[in-house]
């Protein structure tokens, strides 16, 4: 469960948008990346160590259309997904 | 009628870029294609300097750099120049012959973990072959750079570059490579019409019955030893992309992206420097400066120059409109061939490269392997 937890980036993991709006998230020192939409290119801009969850669930409800009624576990997969690919650390911050 | 839509797709900022580190060697092989360029301006940047330049890659998200030359181990500062690239969030490659490989600067490369690998220049199973074109001590200085690299667990490929003199060693120099090295992947190519090969032609560029020789050996060899063996230039490229042409031809088959001169889609995805810092889009058309380094930016250069917008737009020329390819019964199975050897050998980048040019080939009496 992500829900409280304010994840922060693994500061040597690459964004790199191309022109169609998705993007890929690199990580150097493995060569390991993943495609992601522009939902999660949004949710990997938040993410600072200061929001959590219902935070990037509020934004993405503010920024795009049609939002699934899943959207809250949807991020916490994606979340969870990051995080087993050591791009973030999810922790219980102050 | 093929479409006249780009089969390449381009990217917001290149994934590669090319460098020519320095434009210093400790050889001069006598098909190189960087040296005897009039065109080329022999000067190398500091290490500051490629350090601001790989910030700027860095903030672009550029995926990875491909060290080259000259040979990128000349350099006295490459821990500063690793490092810059790793700063910045890259990985890397370089290009090498070998020779000057230690344990001190495999340890360094290895302790980087970020390189994707080391490629040596390697083109026969024993000195009296290979040190003809790379010169006296070179076959002994590249298999001990191999062994070192290996020691210290850094993937480890060997090009292989064909010319009148190795032709012959070829089946040797798989062996050698592969079962007694135990390389992983070596690649093919001959000796293009470049640098000083152009100085060198006659004694070294394979003629019409060579060529069909090395095609024969080469795809006996990738038949044996499968993926291990590839080419994106050079004689097995040559017998694989015209076999599939024949094909192709015979079976009546439409093939989307052929012609049209799609030879190269590099221009979509990487770009290159040069060793005094012009940006150019590939290191075979070094004579078209786009800008330079930490004054224009990478990024206008990539997304807005007309120059390269050109070169990118070449996709869209057909290839009947030339009059070499009227006629031609291959013509929608080609694709002009690569645009930086054409240049070298017409002086022109918007027209089909003559070089694997497979009308050519069977007029002058060719037979397809």
């Amino acid at each position: 469960m992500s829900i409280g937890k304010k994840p922060v980036k693994n500061p040597t993991i690459v964004l790199r948008e191309e022109f169609d709006n998705w993007a890929i998230l690199y990580n150097p020192d493995t060569s390991d990346a993943i495609g992601i939409n522009p939902v999660g290119i949004s949710i990997w801009k938040m993410i600072d160590g200061t929001r959590d969850v219902t935070d990037f669930e509020e934004e993405i409800k503010r920024n795009f259309r049609q939002v699934p009624a899943s959207i809250s576990s949807d991020i916490e997969s994606f979340l969870n997904e990051l995080e087993k690919k050591r791009y973030i650390k999810q922790h219980f911050g102050e | 009628m093929p479409s006249s839509e780009s089969p390449f797709k381009l990217m917001r900022t290149p994934r590669v870029v090319d460098i020519a580190i320095t434009s210093s060697c400790n050889l001069q092989c006598l098909y190189c294609y960087h040296f005897n360029n009039p065109e080329l301006d022999y000067k190398d940047l500091n290490a500051v300097e490629w350090q601001t330049f790989f910030k700027e890659l860095g903030n672009l998200s550029i995926m990875s750099v491909c060290l080259a030359g000259g040979e990128p181990f000349v350099r006295k500062d490459l821990p500063e120049i690793l490092d810059g690239i790793v700063e910045n969030r890259m990985r890397y490659s370089i290009l090498s012959n070998g020779m000057l490989i230690n344990d001190k600067l495999a340890e360094l490369v290895s302790l980087t973990g970020r390189c994707n690998g080391v490629q040596v220049s390697l083109d026969g199973s024993c000195p009296e072959i290979n040190d003809i074109c790379r010169g006296a001590g070179s076959f002994a200085g590249a298999v001990r750079g191999i062994k070192i690299l290996q020691n210290y667990k850094i993937p480890v490929t060997v090009r292989v570059t064909i010319s009148k003199y190795n032709l012959r060693d070829l089946d040797k120099t798989v062996q050698f490579l592969l079962d007694d090295l135990g390389i992983e992947f070596i690649s093919t190519n001959s000796a293009g019409f470049l640098g000083s090969c152009k100085l060198n032609s006659e004694n070294v560029q394979l003629d019409l019955l060579e060529r069909q020789e090395a095609m024969k050996a080469l795809l006996n060899l990738a038949k044996k030893y499968k993926t291990r063996i590839g080419a994106a230039a050079g004689p097995l490229a040559d017998a694989r992309i015209w076999r599939e042409m024949e094909n192709s031809r015979l079976n009546g088959a439409i093939v989307q992206g052929k012609g049209r001169l799609t030879g190269c889609g590099c221009a979509f995805s990487k770009i290159a420097v040069r060793s005094d810092g012009a940006i150019v889009p590939c290191n075979m058309l070094s004579h078209i400066i786009l800008g330079w380094i930490n004054k224009d930016s990478l990024q206008d250069i990539w997304q807005c120059s007309s120059e390269l917008n050109r070169i990118r737009s070449r996709s869209k020329i057909a290839l009947d409109e030339f009059v070499q390819c009227k006629g031609c019964k291959y013509v929608s199975y080609c694709t002009g061939n690569c645009p930086g050897l054409g240049y070298n050998l017409t002086g022109n980048i918007y027209s089909p490269s003559p070089d694997a040019c497979l009308k050519d080939y069977l007029a002058a009496g060719g037979v397809i392997p």
